[in-house]
């Protein structure tokens, strides 16, 4: 289903659309705030992309050297081409441990891979440990945000999912007393786990080191309780040196959630001594991203998803309305690289905007990669029939004026002459929910020439 | 210095008072304008839509009718953003290079070629400014509200100027109106409901006169009130600033 | 298995070389109060700070935490501590601890956050397993921004170290901020 179909139906709740659009602006505000007390911050958005974009040139050289130094410090480093290689790889590791209790912590690229489904096939159970994956996961349902993945539950949906999952009380949606039932059960998730599965925000080519950021505590608390940490990362997660963590920690949490930095920026070197830390290198689709020119900088993302926060069209929609495992506007130029067919209604869902590439921490020009997928998608996929007609149509006469010319006067005809019924009929979208202009008696063509001839 | 003026099509078929006001407000300042005939369309619809291929002959209309001017001024900042931004697709001739570079968001062209901002005119109502997303975050007509930079708005500075005009300030500065062209058919639901909750804020924030410098997001708007039956007007910019009221 | 895959599609795909920008730290000089600018940060993400005298250590943390019966303390000159742990103390066992009690290295003006290795704790579950955590920071170690702070760490020994910033914390329940979900229920600075 299309995008416009899903928000269309999204929309026919309009006072839950009203809350969603709140409690996303809130956050886009809260950004707003916290940049603002940052001395240089379009400087450090600057500095971002450059870097950024440097390790895109250089990407197999700070990989190997990452490789290299991670190695070093004794944690072992595995490459998977694509999903099914990744879950392999994880399936494998865990299997060697004989591990068949996983706590994990938010990582949108074993989304991306479908990990959970795959291990539980293999009878293992997988706990997403962030609380809003948790959420989703209970309710069986995919993140709607990447940073904020169960945003479009309220709290009363949570308050019933826990009664019937979490055995908690009714308590009328009360956050406090529903993340503190969260707290125990997690607790013993994590007691009992055999590996812990984190994602990774940044892996620093020349100490071999990577970052996790988390404001619960939930990918440290895995971690270190259990014997085996397996990271999995995209491989464009690689920055090249320690010290520019100092300009990307200072914009990930600003942009994403508007505190300064996150509660935990855990710095992985070394495996404590007695465990294992595993580090799997992934590009399912990557390095194809990459040899698109116009699209290559959607690689720069850092998973912030200030655009997602920042965008109208998110905001009433809804993330599931994308059918993506990342929506809003990163995932529409994200996604129509990966299955051009099935995210073919993705580069649509956007007006172009722009705020998407305003608020982007390392500059991604969302928007102009948005209208390039327009025409690459136009080309290449099957358009619907009146669309691509009317639309071919138009070309011709716009390039003939005096066609043009002609064709104007007569839609003003039917515009002006024909009866309401006629026009405010099922095929004028437009005329819905919007009256169409009042046709005036005269074009600005006609009064001109006719001022011209009497001036 | 001759400047050719530009009026995208839908407002020379739908709106020619916004087309008379630019002409008018542009005579009064002195300026020699010309209207060349036989004026299309950017090309802009069909580029937003994924046919740009197809809009090739409409760009290169817009060039055979506006390479002899010395400046290219318009009413509308998405159409003048698209000569500016899309006509890439063009080969890069002398002429397509210098009709780029000389186009002019009409706002602009007031402020920053012919360094004026009182223009004389007065309009005594409370007005909200609907920042086009084009004219804003493309064209640079002010400052964006996600970016960190000082504030700054070339529209707001002649609005301001304008007596008895009162601006109202609305609680999203800058937030799209969900026009986004052939946006507003094939996302139906979506675009209906970003115009109807622009139209609030400015409604909750006392204003009488929406205005912007883009008419395709205020024809949308408009089409909306008219529907609901709201307490609104709505007006380009360039009648407000042509307004001995 | 994929290493070679990834890598030469890389070298077929990727741009010419773009350079590397400098970093021209001047642009992020402030005049400021640092140790004001960092207590107020403590507290904006949900800490307490407090400026104390290295000698009433001790009574300070006594009064703070009244019931806290099980104690790890990773400094020399403090006595509170009852619970010993070693680099081999199965970090489960941590599950009961009330309060734990570490050093900090350095703290980050611009956003509250303390920078702690391993160096100073001896496993790396403490920090989050204890039901409160208490950073003991030199008033000397306070830097402005991250730039500078990874200037400052640069030369210690790399295996497990972090920026803490406030108790844990999460929103995920209708954007409801809500401290204590996974990690520490409590984060307290003593500045001395």
């Amino acid at each position: 289903m299309s995008h416009s179909k899903k928000a269309e139906i999204f929309n026919k709740n309009e006072a839950k659309v009203n809350w969603h659009d709140k409690a996303l602006w809130y956050v886009r505000e809260k950004r707003d705030l916290s940049a603002h007390k940052v001395q240089g911050w379009e400087y450090l958005r600057e500095l971002a992309s450059g870097i950024k974009a440097n390790v895109l040139s250089n990407l197999d050289e700070y990989l190997i050297q990452f490789e290299k130094n991670a190695q070093k410090n004794g944690i072992k480093v595995h490459w998977a081409s694509n999903a099914e290689e990744h879950n392999i790889i994880v399936n494998n590791i865990l299997a060697e441990h004989n591990a068949k209790k996983v706590v994990k912590s938010k990582s949108m690229l074993t989304e991306e891979c479908h990990l959970n489904p795959y291990l539980e096939s293999k009878g293992i159970e997988v706990i997403d440990t962030d609380l809003g994956e948790r959420i989703v996961q209970l309710a069986k349902e995919s993140p709607s945000h990447i940073v904020l993945p169960a945003i479009h539950k309220t709290k009363e949906e949570v308050d019933i999912l826990f009664q019937e999952y979490l055995g908690t009380k009714p308590n009328f949606g009360n956050p406090e007393y529903l993340t503190h039932e969260a707290r125990k059960h997690l607790r013993d998730k994590f007691l009992k786990a055999d590996a812990a599965i984190t994602g990774v925000n940044f892996a620093i080519a020349d100490t071999g080191g990577f970052v996790v950021c988390t404001n619960e505590g939930n990918a440290d608390m895995g971690a270190h309780l259990a014997k085996v940490h397996i990271a999995c990362m995209g491989i464009e997660k690689i920055i090249p040196k320690e010290k520019h963590l100092g300009i990307f920690l200072r914009l990930l949490a600003r942009s994403a959630t508007g505190q300064p930095i996150t509660t935990y920026s855990s710095h992985f070197n070394k495996p404590a001594t007695g465990k294992e830390m595993h580090i799997v290198i992934v590009d399912n689709g990557r390095t194809e991203q990459l040899s698109r020119e116009d699209f290559r900088a959607s690689l720069h993302c850092i998973r912030c998803g200030a655009c997602m926060n920042t965008c109208p069209i998110y905001r009433r929609s809804g993330g599931h309305s994308y059918d993506a495992t990342i929506p809003g506007p990163i995932g529409s130029i994200l996604s129509p690289g990966m299955d051009m067919k099935k995210h073919s209604s993705l580069p649509f869902a956007s007006t172009l905007c722009g705020s998407c590439s305003n608020v982007c921490p390392v500059k991604i020009n969302i928007h102009k990669q948005l209208y390039k997928w327009r025409q690459v998608i136009v080309k290449q996929q099957k358009q619907p029939l009146l669309k691509n007609s009317i639309l071919k149509i138009a070309g011709v006469v716009l390039s003939k004026p005096r066609l043009y010319s002609l064709s104007g006067k007569s839609a003003r005809f039917i515009l002006k002459k024909a009866p309401k019924f006629m026009i405010y009929n099922r095929l004028n979208t437009w005329g819905k929910a919007r009256d169409l202009p009042e046709v005036k008696n005269e074009i600005f063509d006609e009064w001109y020439k006719k001022r011209t001839k009497n001036g | 210095m001759k400047v050719g003026l530009f009026i995208p099509c839908y407002i020379n078929q739908l709106y020619p008072q916004v087309a008379i006001a630019t002409l008018e407000l542009l005579e009064k300042l002195g300026q020699d304008v010309y209207y060349p005939e036989g004026q299309t369309c950017c090309g802009q619809p069909l580029g937003n839509s994924g046919y740009e291929e197809n809009s090739k002959g409409a760009c290169q209309i817009f060039v055979e009718n506006f390479k002899e001017y010395d400046y290219i001024v318009g009413p509308s900042g998405s159409c003048i953003y698209h000569v500016k931004h899309h006509f890439d697709i063009l080969e890069q001739t002398p002429e397509v290079i210098k009709v780029r570079d000389n186009a002019y968001e009409l706002c602009e062209f007031i402020v920053k070629v012919l360094g004026k901002i009182n223009l004389g005119a007065s309009f005594p109502y409370k007005v909200g400014l609907h920042k086009s997303c084009h004219g804003l975050r493309g064209l640079k007509l002010g400052s964006c509200s996600e970016k960190m930079d000082a504030y700054y708005s070339i529209e707001e500075n002649l609005l301001n100027q304008v007596i008895g005009l009162k601006l109202m300030i609305l609680s999203r500065k800058d937030e799209c109106c969900g026009f986004g062209g052939t946006f507003s058919v094939f996302e139906e639901a979506i675009s209906v409901k970003m115009g109807k909750d622009r139209i609030k804020d400015h409604i909750d924030s006392h204003v009488e006169v929406i205005t912007g410098a883009d008419h395709s997001c205020l024809m949308h708007l408009e089409g909306l009130i008219n529907r609901n039956k709201q307490p609104l007007k709505v007006m380009h910019i360039a009648e407000i600033l042509n307004s001995c009221i | 298995m994929g290493r070679e895959a990834i890598l030469i599609s890389i070298r077929e795909n990727k741009p010419t070389l773009l350079p590397l920008p400098d970093i021209d730290l001047n642009a992020f000089s402030e005049e400021t109060n640092l140790a004001e600018r960092f207590k107020d940060n403590v507290k904006l993400v949900g800490g307490r700070i407090k400026e104390i005298a290295l000698a009433d250590l001790d009574r300070e943390i006594k009064e703070m935490f009244p019931n806290a019966k099980q104690i790890v303390c990773e400094l020399e000159n403090s006595s509170l501590g009852n619970i010993s742990i070693f680099e081999n103390t199965d970090p489960h066992d941590l599950a009961l601890i009330d309060l734990a009690i570490i050093k900090g290295d350095l703290g980050v003006a611009e956003n509250g956050s303390i920078w702690i290795s391993e160096n100073q704790f001896t496993l790396r579950a403490l920090p989050f397993i204890t039901n409160d955590l208490a950073i003991v920071l030199s008033k000397e170690a306070i830097c402005l921004h991250m730039l500078n702070a990874y200037e400052l760490i640069a030369q210690r020994e790399r295996n497990f170290g972090l920026f803490i910033s406030g108790p844990s914390k999460t929103a995920d329940i209708e954007q409801c901020l809500v401290i204590g979900a996974q990690g520490a229920m409590s984060l307290t600075v003593y500045v001395v």
